[in-house]
């Protein structure tokens, strides 16, 4: 009986279970593949595994990025064009810190952490006056300003102005050289964990109040919700976990390019929940996956013009998935369902008339 | 008494106009008069390009609740078509006829709506038939047009690239190739082939529609009309071909550079249309998407200018008219440049290219006053303006919305176009130039107000001289008082500063300076 209860809880959860397993196997079925045996990948030997842990830990950053964003537009509501703001403050504060101040790995965590919360107060304080695109617009210039202070030449030293952060000497135990094993698992770990606390958070009645702003902030103030502070802990919220997929990054990457902190990082999160389903935390996961992937693939295959390729997709995917890859699924999901159980049916005759 | 509610209304705006003209005369203070008037010009001139950008990109937004983000490659693709016709009039004119011959197909619409309702065909086979057709129309279109032949440049080749025939053509020795000749493929066939594939892509395109639209039954004579216009016309471009090359490339630069102006605007007119009508249409219920379809169309437009006119930057001549060189320049009147048409004149000791710091912001104003009164004087204006305040409202009156969207659409690419054409001569041609002028557009409209079309004017002035002055206060510097210290602005300060601006702005009057308050 108790077997069946422990049964009968993973039953709903089998769809997480079983990516989870999967991530958690690629690297040594992809050695095997390789004919690189688990041990060599379990010691770090080079090879095909590392590489593609390398990828995989890009799309876990990417994700946490991506789940940031959709958490303040696609549950909140709040269209920003700063976001990669707060990706780049946590990048750039943790190489900076990690090379010029000689500070430890947990240290580092606590300023990221302090960091986050100050960012999210920064954007707070305009929160109650400009609404709509104008928040939007006015992200974007704290952004800006973030970006020119970071290219600039006089704090050259610190961020290495247009050449980008180099240097950085990530501690041993997680170094992405020699232990690139260990950091493909505490990403994985940190990127599970953040998606348990947001699937927490969305569900909390404070989620729920989100959610609700985004449907309507006048009917949620008339509800007698002080729709400033709930907006304010999913911009903190949002911001902590940037910063945290920024440290990550700079401790993974060699070099942390300036462009982390430009417009186009934050449309590539933008981009990511688009693709994967905005208002859905899977469709960050997914999004971020398809985004690597499909740059990744299309850079390596077709080369130079390969953003041709990926501007038709999106077009593609605008136009057939209408709500995204998770979105338009759910919609689907009956449907789909459906034809399948059609399909085995007309298998299951087939059968029986041999 | 009037005069005092306008000033209680309003502080916040004429505090914040003060606080700038204050600054503007510090400006002028520190610098030398012949550099004021130099910097003063140029940023008219950049602020007049921004604008044609800006004001498209508003009258969009405004109505159609559409952020195109799209608008600086459509700026970017202007400027390339423009510079074709202008520097290789061949390359455009032998374009021409395969253009007419597929859009004549479009033309029968009403034909194609009444045959697709007769619904020939059930179930799975009229779910693929529009696919199929699709697929066979392409497959004969880049069959025929592979073999067609047009007369082009090579941007892989230095000596055949059009940053070479730019330069050629600046020096007055642009020598166009001979006409490309049929090879493989017969004139007639090759004719007939475009001619059937745009007829079968605009039938399987209509298909889609099949059953969603009311249709009249009669078959108005109008749809017949356009088919044979264009029919005609590709056949007379044709027949004509040789004979027009020659002409064009016989013509007056002055003239030509009209023409190239012309078809540029048309060229971001027709392509405005058929994106509203194909690509943006199907979204206004899922407004959000419409920024991803933008940004990738974006890069989609980057793409094909680098496939088609290759990476380097390269620029495009002026016409006669501001080219002229020699012992009488620089002018030193307006009457001097008309006689010797002079590049560049004296203005107050300060030596200026007419055409950058002249023509361009005329040309600015002229718009500027030319959009101004279609918004105010006419019907059209009247239903914008209407749209803008509430759409449903007009819509509810019984005015077609649709078609009013897709003019308007097309008006504001038309708009841009029209700002890519007149800055290819002053700031060259290159595959980044939209991305910057859509930011600047951006920040100018949400300086002078999202939606507001003067608005859209004061802030891309705003835009452009802030930027100017900063640029040339680097090169200056700014003695910082009661120090000895010189602070020179660098260069990543200048969008910054413009972005500055933006923020204090809206912090100060969230709907920018002319936007109206909610």
């Amino acid at each position: 009986m108790a077997k069946n209860k422990f049964f009968s809880a993973l039953k709903p959860n089998q769809g997480s279970l079983i990516t989870l397993a999967v991530f958690i196997l690629l690297p040594f079925v992809v050695g095997l593949f390789n004919g690189a045996s688990p041990a060599q990948v379990w010691t770090n030997g080079s090879g095909q595994s590392k590489f593609i842990q390398g990828l995989a830990i890009e799309i876990f950053i990417l994700a946490l990025y991506a789940l940031s964003y959709d958490l303040i537009f696609g549950f909140t509501g709040l269209l920003s064009f700063g976001h990669s703001m707060f990706f780049a403050v946590g990048a750039y504060l943790t190489g900076i810190l990690l090379k010029n101040f000689g500070f430890s790995l947990g240290a580092t965590f606590g300023m990221i952490f302090l960091a986050g919360i100050l960012q999210a107060l920064l954007f707070g304080m305009v929160l109650p006056r400009v609404k709509g695109i104008t928040f939007a617009l006015v992200t974007l210039g704290m952004a800006s300003v973030f970006h020119v202070l970071v290219i600039s030449s006089e704090l050259g030293p610190y961020t290495g102005s247009d050449v980008g952060l180099q240097g950085v000497v990530a501690p041993e135990f997680i170094s992405p050289a020699s232990q690139r094993l260990r950091l493909y698992f505490v990403t994985l770990a940190i990127l599970i964990a953040v998606f348990m606390l947001y699937k927490r958070f969305v569900n909390s009645p404070t989620g729920r109040v989100c959610t609700a702003i985004r449907e309507n902030e006048g009917r949620a103030l008339m509800l007698g919700y002080n729709t400033f502070y709930f907006k304010l802990a999913a911009l903190a919220l949002s911001s902590l976990t940037a910063a945290l997929a920024g440290m990550l990054h700079t401790i993974y990457q060699p070099i942390v390019s300036p462009n982390v902190a430009g417009l186009g990082y934050t449309v590539t999160a933008l981009l990511i929940i688009l693709i994967g389903g905005v208002g859905t935390l899977n469709g960050a996961l997914v999004g971020a996956v398809v985004f690597r992937l499909l740059d990744y693939g299309l850079r390596r295959y077709i080369g130079e013009s390969a953003s041709f390729i990926n501007g038709a997709v999106y077009v593609a995917i605008v136009l057939f998935l209408p709500f995204g890859i998770v979105g338009t699924w759910r919609l689907k999901s009956a449907q789909i369902r459906q034809g399948w159980e059609r399909l085995a049916k007309l298998w299951l005759i087939g059968n029986r008339r041999d | 008494m009037n005069l005092s509610i306008f000033f209680r209304k309003n502080l916040m705006l004429l505090a914040i106009l003060a606080v700038l003209a204050g600054l503007f005369a510090a400006a002028a203070n520190g610098m030398e008069s012949s550099d004021f008037v130099i910097t003063l010009l140029r940023g008219l001139s950049v602020g007049s390009l921004t604008f044609l950008v800006a004001s498209g990109f508003s009258l969009i937004f405004g109505l159609l609740d559409v952020l195109n983000l799209a608008h600086g490659t459509l700026f970017m693709i202007g400027a390339y078509i423009g510079w074709t016709v202008y520097v290789r009039p061949d390359t455009f004119v032998d374009l021409l006829t395969p253009l007419a011959l597929v859009f004549s197909g479009f033309m029968l619409g009403d034909v194609w709506t009444i045959l697709s309702t007769r619904s020939l065909f059930a179930g799975g086979t009229k779910r693929v038939l529009p696919w199929a057709g699709i697929l066979v129309s392409a497959l004969i279109l880049v069959g025929v047009l592979r073999s067609y032949p047009v007369s082009i440049w090579n941007p892989e080749d230095y000596a055949q690239s059009p940053v070479s025939i730019s330069y050629l053509a600046g020096q007055g020795q642009n020598i166009l190739p001979p006409p490309a000749a049929f090879g493989s493929i017969s004139p007639l066939l090759a004719l007939a082939g475009l001619l059937l594939g745009g007829l079968l892509l605009a039938f399987s395109l209509s298909l889609f529609n099949a059953g969603k639209q009311a249709v009249s039954k009669r078959l108005g004579w109008r749809s017949f009309a356009g088919f044979g216009a264009f029919l005609l016309a590709g056949i007379v471009f044709f027949v004509f071909n040789d004979a027009l090359t020659a002409f064009l490339a016989a013509l007056n630069t002055n003239w030509l550079f009209l023409t190239a102006v012309t078809v540029a605007v048309g060229a971001g007119i027709g392509l405005g249309a058929l994106m509203e009508t194909t690509l943006i249409r199907p979204l206004y219920i899922r407004p959000i998407y419409q920024l991803m379809l933008t940004i990738g169309l974006s890069a989609i437009g980057i793409e094909m200018v680098r496939a088609v006119w290759g990476r380097p930057e390269f620029t495009m001549p002026r016409p006669e008219l501001f080219a002229g060189t020699g012992e009488a320049c620089p002018a030193t009147s307006l009457s001097d440049w008309w006689q010797y048409h002079c590049s560049t004149m004296i203005l107050l000791d300060g030596r200026i290219r007419v055409y950058n710091e002249i023509f361009v912001p005329i040309v600015g104003l002229v718009v500027l006053a030319g959009v101004w009164m279609l918004l105010q004087r006419t019907r059209l204006g009247m239903v914008i303006r209407a749209g803008v305040q509430d759409r449903e409202m007009v819509e509810a009156l019984g005015i077609n919305v649709r078609r009013v969207f897709t003019l308007v659409f097309a008006l504001g690419v038309g708009l841009a176009a029209l700002g890519g054409v007149l800055a290819a001569p002053s700031i060259g041609l290159s595959n980044m130039m939209g991305e910057s002028f859509l930011l600047n557009a951006l920040i100018a409209l949400a300086i002078g107000g999202l939606t507001s079309y003067p608005g859209a004017a004061l802030g891309s002035l705003l835009v452009g001289l802030l930027q100017q002055f900063i640029i040339k206060y680097g090169q200056i510097g700014i003695p910082i008082p009661f120090t000895d210290i010189i602070f020179k602005p660098t260069p990543p300060i200048v969008p910054a500063s413009t972005i500055l601006l933006m923020v204090v702005v809206l912090l100060i009057l969230p709907n920018g300076l002319l936007g109206k308050k909610e």
